[in-house]
């Protein structure tokens, strides 16, 4: 296997947004938290992959799968590591407030895969599609870590392992259909704006059912959880008697 | 009559069927879905049990599930509102999680299998336990004692329960002890304060307690106390659990026990700080032990009976289960393999079927290996295709032969063979064998190959009729250390000997072999003794961390191929490494 060429151009979309990543990394708290989430997204996008491995049928793919796999999960330690040895800097309790991780997300991002039913082209083509758009990213974070060079090398090592998955799923992808291969990227971008729309659709929905959740809390709640209270006061810790069943009683689910 | 018991949607999902009274299959959805801890409706394995039995979901009489959804939501719903209004964070989430799916159980197992709503029925989590414990046991009466973080309200039960000379079978739960007040939920604040996952990393508090002296016992009994009527109580000052899902222990509990350890720091233990971690562990797990043993030993007065049947996630505690059978007065000890949740798919079952639907009693197999089987076959094909170094071979002593030969060689061996277990422990049939010999061993295990602290002890396991030579078992020791939930001392004459698998205080968590549970294993054992002259291996489960324990061969395989094992084993096929050839 001839080694990928680390050279990726980040995307016209992503050099827009370079200013906002500056700022989002500028920050030390929100810097260190960001690597531990981008160490669980490549841990679990390695994961993913590794089932991809353990599901194709196609001997190669299960190899390259593999090495992909290994280096996802190196990546997710690389990540967590350097998180590790940027955290016990800060202050004891540091969280960020705003972490931003819709604005720069890890590896694969905020995708999710069901990989036992995806065939080994519309898996290929997701791959490739999220492996390049991680290292269009990858390539805008590393350009502004500039006055971290720890942080920048991960990214430098991480961006070359990217390019090469990049590349072997787009030639995988053209040896196992060589006719459609085109057809089945676009069908997977497709299918990547869609879960986009959908993720963006739910978390809007959670907001407002949190949000109405949270006015009947505070509007229909007070009475009751004065009566829950008074209630408790009363219980007595220790031992109470369970009740005897009758034989039907297995049909009740309270 | 056809029963199928599951368990879902907190944590360990899993399915199983009983047909006439026996257990036909089990198996975790993690196992399948290859999730760690999958907590999801368990379809995978409800598939595979029914096509493992041949099986149509019209062909059931029943749908067990192993708790009853909405009492839970009562105590999830109460719990808000006693903590009102500190909950208004947590409240949004409960709801969420529990309308959008955990109280529609009868309607989600209806619409997935098609059933009507009259076959499907609900034991409540703790009779799920005890029936886990009992009717697995081979014992006519027992007293029970079920332990857990929490079920719907309960979080302890005591009981006995009872196989009559008609076939009738029946298990009574006395008392219990209700939420917020429990040990599960005590040793889970302790799990997250020492920086590991709740629900998951339990057992290395249970690791590090080995490394610490308990001197802060008498700080954690500030935390939970006896009461007047021999139950305990938690003081809710020192905990968070009960008000809020994002911490489990309150700032009173930092107060007096110090900062907690992040999560992503390692545990030093030549430093003040992990020193006191290591203290606070076997401070917690010595407390943890003495109550259960004054429950168990009242137990023990209170019904008179000989044995005791634990059950419950707390049951996976297996120091805390050797000194209730040294200390409370029970002769033996069960614990099943499953203990937890998982276990629980089983024990609905089984208790719909002798005690709901009153069929009789028939003894069940004294095993865990109740899931899919490995196909060696399968195995010499993949790696074949991938130019790996296989060696199929149909004489059966020549595999046992070449491994052991092998192990005595310092090799680590990828074991597979037949159904895999339902339980978190690897018994035989899915595990990472090595020689037990020495603590390098021990410390290439833990680097190359499990990637897990270096303060984990490993398991060994031994033919029953050679255990008592290597280990110091009690009376009734060999029965708990057969699904390995007891922590044993091994004999000081063995420890240097034993360097891999005898932990920093001298014990270790046994596994006894019975031939008739794992001949193969059994076998390698007795080839292995012979090579060596101590048949004692070091058995570690196959899964490299954040994973779950292998199932098919593939799963073997590719973890096989990402880690420092040297030879993989599935039925008659060998693979030798060569690495990965791309």
């Amino acid at each position: 296997m001839q080694p990928a060429r680390p050279l990726v151009r980040p995307t016209g979309f992503d050099r827009m947004l370079a200013p906002i990543h500056r700022w989002i990394w500028r920050n030390s708290e929100r810097r260190a938290y960001k690597l531990m989430r981008f160490g669980e997204t490549e841990t679990d996008g390695g994961r993913d992959i590794l089932r991809a491995a353990e599901v194709t049928s196609d001997p190669l793919l299960r190899r390259l799968y593999l090495v992909h796999a290994i280096d996802e999960l190196r990546h997710g330690m690389m990540f967590r590591q350097r998180a590790a040895s940027l955290l016990p800097a800060l202050r004891p309790s540091a969280t960020p407030r705003f972490q931003a991780d819709w604005l720069a997300p890890g590896g694969h991002g905020l995708d999710d895969l069901a990989v036992d039913s995806e065939s080994d082209h519309s898996m290929l083509a997701f791959l490739h599609l999220s492996e390049k758009a991680a290292a269009s990213r990858f390539t805008v974070y590393r350009d502004v870590l500039k006055d971290d060079p720890p942080t920048r090398a991960v990214f430098e090592e991480i961006l070359h392992d990217e390019t090469f998955h990049m590349n072997y799923t787009l030639t995988q992808l053209a040896r196992i259909s060589p006719q459609h291969h085109r057809r089945h990227i676009w069908r997977a971008r497709i299918s990547r704006l869609w879960k986009a729309y959908l993720r963006i659709a739910s978390a809007l929905a959670g907001l407002i059912g949190a949000l109405l959740m949270t006015v009947q809390y505070f509007v229909l709640l007070p009475p009751f959880a004065w009566l829950a209270k008074r209630a408790a006061r009363r219980e007595r810790p220790g031992w109470s008697a369970v009740p005897p069943d009758s034989r039907d009683s297995l049909t009740r689910q309270y | 009559m056809r029963i199928l018991g599951i368990s879902a949607h907190y944590h360990d999902s899993a399915a199983a069927l009983v047909v006439d009274g026996m257990p036909v299959c089990a198996v975790q959805e993690e196992r399948l879905s290859r999730r760690k801890n999958d907590a999801a409706f368990p379809l995978q394995a409800i598939e595979w049990c029914l096509n493992h039995a041949g099986l149509e979901p019209d062909d059931l009489d029943a749908v067990v599930f192993y708790e009853r959804p909405m009492l839970k939501f009562d105590r999830i719903l109460t719990c808000a509102l006693r903590a009102f209004p500190g909950s208004w964070r947590t409240f949004p989430h409960a709801m969420k999680s529990s309308l959008g799916e955990k109280v529609w159980v009868r309607g989600t197992i209806s619409s997935h299998l098609g059933l009507p709503a009259r076959k499907i029925l609900f034991t409540r989590h703790h009779q799920s336990h005890a029936a886990a414990a009992f009717l697995t046991a081979p014992t006519d009466r027992a007293a029970i004692l079920t332990t857990d973080g929490v079920g719907e309200w309960a979080t302890a039960t005591v009981g006995h329960g009872e196989r009559r000379a008609n076939g009738g079978t029946r298990i009574t739960l006395l008392r219990e002890i209700r939420f917020p007040h429990s040990l599960g939920m005590l040793y889970s604040a302790f799990t997250a304060y020492l920086g590991f996952a709740i629900n998951e990393d339990e057992y290395k508090v249970m690791g590090l307690a080995g490394y610490g002296r308990p001197t802060m016992v008498d700080k954690v009994r500030r935390l939970v106390h006896h009461t007047d009527d021999g139950a305990f109580a938690l003081d809710l000052d020192y905990f968070e659990f009960h008000s809020t899902a994002r911490r489990s222990y309150s700032t009173r509990f930092v107060d007096l026990f110090g900062p907690p350890r992040p999560a992503y720091e390692p545990i030093d233990l030549a430093s003040a700080d992990g020193q006191r971690f290591a203290d606070c562990a076997a401070s917690v797990q010595r407390v943890l032990e003495d109550m259960l043993v004054t429950m168990a030993r009242s137990l023990h007065a209170e019904t008179g009976l000989s044995d005791l049947c634990l059950g419950g996630g707390v049951a996976l505690n297996g120091v805390a289960n050797a000194r209730v059978l040294s200390e409370s007065g029970f002769e033996r000890v069960f614990v099943p393999p499953a203990p937890g949740d998982a276990g629980c798919a089983l024990g609905a079952a089984l208790y719909a079927d002798r005690i709901h639907f009153g069929n009789p009693d028939r003894d069940v197999p004294d095993h865990p290996f109740w899931g899919p089987t490995v196909d060696g076959v399968e195995l010499a094909q993949l790696a074949g295709e991938d130019g790996q170094i296989v060696d199929r071979c149909d004489d059966e002593g020549a595999v046992i032969r070449h491994t052991a030969d092998d192990l005595a060689s310092g090799r680590v061996i990828g074991w597979m063979d037949g159904a895999l277990e339902l339980g978190p422990r690897a018994l035989g049939h899915r595990s990472i064998l090595a020689s037990a010999a020495t603590t390098e061993m021990r410390d290439r295990l833990n680097r190359d190959i499990k990637c897990r602290d270096e303060f984990r002890p490993f398991a060994p396991v031994v033919p029953i009729e050679a255990a008592d030579r290597y280990f110091e078992l009690p009376a009734g020791g060999a029965r708990l250390a057969r699904f390995m939930s007891g922590v044993f001392r091994v004999r000081p004459e063995w420890r240097a000997a034993l360097g891999a698998i005898t932990h920093v205080d001298g014990t270790t968590r046994l596994q006894a072999l019975d031939r008739h549970m794992a001949p193969r294993l059994h076998a390698l054992l007795e080839e292995y003794g012979r090579c060596t002259g101590i048949p004692v291996l070091l058995n570690t489960s196959f899964n490299l961390s954040g994973e779950p324990i292998v199932n098919r061969a593939v799963e073997g395989y590719s973890t096989f191929l990402r880690c420092g094992i040297d030879v993989l084993v599935a039925g008659q096929t060998r693979v030798m490494k060569k690495g990965i050839i791309t």
